[in-house]
């Protein structure tokens, strides 16, 4: 199924009308503790829009937010802040009965069909259970209604009156889909649906998911981390990050020539099916920062690899800059981490801690570049708080020292030149070079070493 | 799960009128049936009436109800004592007043035997009726109740369950019938009644009071002082259950008791159980503030000492109308409930918040479905099976407890039998001859938690589609049409 390569993406006619108008939509949860703490920042001010009868997809690692975004626009999860226009209305503010007739409007279909089943109905009943709540039509129209679901996602009439766990995984992510179209939506939010399914039943159950879209008219929002599914699928795709979405656009623009570092990252993982063909993987260090504490400028600054350096440290090697940002990330995560009491004990009384001392970790660090005195001094400031146990004034004294506009400005969604993407990156502005030009002069910098 | 299948169409009154026979048949059988204990209906319903009409102040009909429960005496029924008479007496050559001239032991074992075929066959006519319907006038010819019948009709240990659980309120509700003797003659007001017994030294039929009589055979143990079970006394009076330390009987004493002890246990655990099922399913729900709540007041209730708080609100109670209900049962029922919510609640806690998580509930959620009818169609079926049998395994526990109080002075006071206060009367004999007051009643406790238990089973296993039972293709998958998918 990955070499789903002449896409029939066109098929659906996109009105260019506008379905979901999503404005600087947040989601925080916060934080159980009893002192509060900060909150988990799980979709930190996002805005897009859909068009009517097409496919957005919306794509990122684990724990990017993407499943909270989407249970937010069915409203499963009441939005923190911002705003969800659906056909022009706000649903965010709506409630009670209003909120149950829009409910009509908006499906979901859930990732893993082994839960999204209740076992002890029969597949009928479950099928019936949104127009028994919404009151459609007569009992008898509801039975025919449901006969018919069942054929229009492949099923037969007879399954009526089986039970879910006579069925394999993809059948009952037909009768959740069967579910799902019960009310005639509108819209319908797909959360991973075949990431549970085996490769082969994924084809199928995609290509159901297409033809219904033709049959009805329905508009998708399709959650995936599978690239080559979402490149089958999608018109659009945005790829989310911490919270954040990253970069928008239509999905050949954005999987052919991707704006966005991370978009080039992400892409670059996805494997080749040819074993000849030499391509050059981003590899990204480090691990995503948590939502309860994200950069402040731009989210995915403290693992880009072509993150703009400040004014006088342009002229540094490379390689010397990526170890910077090592020790940044080292640093960080030290401050972060909890010493239980413990280690606190240990450290006063000189004895060694789990943490390895900061001359090791220069050792590891820099051990085998040349540090050039100007560089040096600074890390010998900051080894100076890391031993006087101040983690935190060392992480800001790196951020001042070291930091660019990545680090302290938040970047805006900027159009990209020759596609219809947008990209959340300062390199667009026109002083900067492209992400893609410092990617290629990093990876042709790697390869003639 | 509701049978919807039925519900347009024909309605079922035409479908009645279309093919009256079956009911026909059926309505027939069953008024044979409560023919034969006619008298005992209308006398069940006379009491029911003079009970109506005692509440009401002022008592203005008292002449209407006993002509009532006059009427309602004479009028013969088949499984009464009088029809099948056991308390004879020899006269040295035959038995006299006994069903048919038959010694005491086997009149009456002919009673039991004819009041358990007869609540059997009842039950078949009630089970024959559901068949009726199922085949004739049902509209659809499958729903998933069905199922769940089916499931239990395969069910063996599940249906010995239900079985012992069926003998047990057959035991209680016919226990003016089924005892040897009344309570009233041999346990309330022994003095009153007498008993004529063929004196062998004597070589002539004597009489003597019941309570002259029951003070030479009581079961103390001791050579002489013993009346075992299935044994007559030196009164020629039958003893199935052999007799209590006083000399009552003692098989008269557990059917009578088994009517108070049985409600007291069956009622705590119902109402606990579906106290603790309606929170667990609102904690589940909403979780927060609403669990926080009542972790708090079940975790207060838990922790206060249960003996001392059930004698505390006894004594509190004690001279209020409560206490006069039922011989204070309804008290003790509530006092139990109380003690009893935060321990099942706990039980069922867990399962209740992991339910709450499924994917499906979600689902619900995101088209509308209101929170109390996901509670009741979506979690409630998968912890009612834990419910069931925490519940059906604290009944024994309350009998016992009951037991506890009364030892105390403040449960069922005596003469009134109860199960409890006879195991604790037992106690000092269990290593003597006189073994039986104790066991047999302790026998009966471990049979009916057994019963209660493996009905337990049996219904948790009906209700779930997927225990293999029943179903002969149960994990086989559905072929889809073609798709395979």
């Amino acid at each position: 199924m990955s070499k789903q390569t002449a896409m029939e993406s066109e098929a659906t006619a996109t009105t260019g009308e506008t379905l979901v108008e999503v404005r600087n939509l947040k989601k925080y949860y916060e934080g159980g503790g009893m002192f509060g703490g900060d909150p988990v920042k799980a979709v930190d001010g996002v805005s897009f829009d859909i068009q009517k009868g097409e496919t957005l997809g919306l794509v990122g690692e684990s724990g990017c937010g993407k499943t909270t975004l989407g249970r937010t626009l069915v409203q499963l999860e009441d939005a923190t802040d911002g705003e969800i226009h659906f056909d022009g209305r706000d649903i965010t503010s709506i409630s009670g009965e209003e909120l149950k007739a829009w409910r009509q409007d908006t499906q979901m279909v859930f990732q893993d069909p082994e839960s999204s089943l209740n076992d002890r109905m029969t597949v009928g009943e479950i099928v019936r259970e949104p127009l028994d709540v919404h009151d459609w039509k007569t009992p008898q129209e509801r039975r025919a209604r449901v006969r018919e679901l069942l054929e229009t996602v492949g099923l037969r009439e007879e399954h009526y009156y089986r039970y879910p766990h006579q069925f394999s995984g993809g059948q009952r992510q037909r009768i959740g889909i069967a579910r799902a179209l019960a009310l005639e939506p509108d819209f319908i939010v797909l959360d991973e649906p075949v990431s549970a399914l085996d490769v082969s039943v994924q084809a199928k159950v995609l290509n159901l998911l297409e033809d219904l879209q033709n049959e009805f008219g329905l508009t998708y929002l399709f959650i995936a981390h599978d690239l080559a599914v979402v490149r089958h699928i999608c018109d659009r795709v945005a790829v989310m990050y911490l919270g954040n979405i990253m970069e928008l656009g239509p999905a050949d623009d954005l999987f052919d020539s991707p704006s966005n570092p991370y978009t080039h990252a992400l892409l670059s993982a996805i494997p080749e099916p040819d074993p000849t063909s030499k391509r050059d993987r981003i590899t990204l260090r480090g691990t995503p920062p948590s939502p309860r504490d994200p950069p402040e400028g731009c989210p995915f600054s403290t693992r880009c690899p072509v993150k703009i350096k400040p004014e006088e440290y342009r002229d540094l090697d490379d390689e010397l800059w990526t170890r910077i940002e090592v020790l940044r990330e080292v640093i960080r995560e030290r401050s972060r981490a909890e010493r239980s009491l413990s280690d606190r004990a240990r450290e006063l009384l000189g004895m060694e801690t789990r943490y390895s001392s900061i001359e090791e970790i220069r050792e590891e660090v820099f051990g085998d570049v040349a540090v050039p005195s100007r560089v040096e001094t600074h890390i010998d400031e900051v080894a100076d708080y890391v031993r006087a146990g101040k983690e935190a004034e060392a992480r800001r004294y790196l951020f001042e020292e070291f930091g660019s506009e990545c680090d302290y400005e938040r970047p805006e969604l900027y159009d990209v030149d020759g596609v219809q993407s947008v990209s959340l990156c300062h390199r667009h502005q026109s002083e900067h070079e492209e992400p893609a030009t410092v990617y290629e002069r990093q990876l042709s910098a790697s390869g003639s070493k | 799960m509701s049978n919807t299948q039925q519900v347009d169409e024909v309605p079922l009154t035409q479908r009645i009128r279309e093919n009256p026979r079956p009911l026909a048949v059926w309505l027939a059988m069953g008024a044979v049936l409560i023919a034969l204990e006619f008298g005992a209906v209308f006398g069940f319903a006379a009491d029911l009436l003079s009970v109506v009409i005692s509440l009401i102040p002022g008592n203005p009909l008292p002449g209407v109800v006993s002509f009532l429960e006059s009427l309602g005496s004479s009028i013969p029924t088949l499984l009464s004592r009088e029809t099948i008479p056991n308390q004879g007496y020899f006269n040295g050559s035959g038995y006299e007043n006994t069903f048919l001239g038959l010694e005491p032991m086997l009149a009456w074992l002919v009673r039991v035997v004819l009041v358990y075929l007869y609540a059997f066959l009842f039950l078949g006519w009630v089970w024959n009726g559901y068949v009726r319907f199922r085949r004739h006038y049902r509209y659809a010819d499958w729903t998933p109740r069905d199922d769940v019948v089916d499931r239990l009709r395969s069910h063996q240990w599940g249906q010995f369950g239900l079985i012992v659980v069926f003998l047990f309120v057959i035991l209680a509700v016919f226990a003016p019938a089924l005892g040897p003797t009344t309570v009233e003659a041999n346990i309330l007001n022994p003095y009153s009644h007498t008993v004529q017994f063929w004196n062998a030294d004597a070589g002539a039929v004597q009489e003597v009071t019941v309570g002259q009589a029951n003070l030479q055979s009581g079961s103390q143990g001791s050579g002489t002082q013993n009346v075992g079970p299935w044994t007559y006394d030196d009164f020629g009076r039958f003893h199935p259950f052999g007799t209590t330390t006083n000399g009552k009987d003692m098989f008269t004493f557990l059917a009578t008791g088994a009517r108070i002890s049985l409600s007291i246990a069956i009622s705590t655990m119902v109402i606990s159980g579906f106290i603790a099922l309606a929170l667990a399913m609102v904690t589940a729900y909403y979780k927060g503030l609403a669990d926080l709540l009542v972790v708090v007041s079940s975790d207060s209730i838990q922790a206060l000492p249960q003996l001392m708080l059930l004698i505390l609100l006894m004594v509190v109670f004690n001279q209020t109308w409560l206490s006069e209900f039922y011989d204070g049962a309804l008290l003790m029922v509530m006092i139990f409930v109380f003690g009893y919510w935060p321990f099942l609640w706990r039980a069922i806690r867990g399962p209740a918040l992991q339910i709450a998580e499924e994917e499906w509930i979600d689902a619900a959620k995101s088209f509308g479905q209101r929170p109390w009818v996901i509670m009741k169609k979506h979690m409630a079926p998968y912890v009612l099976g834990y419910l069931l049998i925490y519940t059906s395994m604290s009944l024994g526990g309350i009998i016992i407890a009951v037991a506890g109080l009364s030892y105390l002075g403040l449960g069922i006071n005596p003469p009134t039998p109860e199960w409890g206060r006879i195991i604790s009367d037992g106690q000092p004999y269990v290593a003597t001859q006189s073994w039986h007051i104790s066991l047999i009643p302790g026998i009966l406790i471990t049979l009916i938690v057994t019963g209660f238990n493996a009905m337990g089973d049996g219904i948790r296993d009906a209700i779930d589609p997927k225990s293999a039972k029943g179903e002969g293709d149960g994990n086989t998958e559905a072929v889809a049409g073609g798709s395979g998918a």
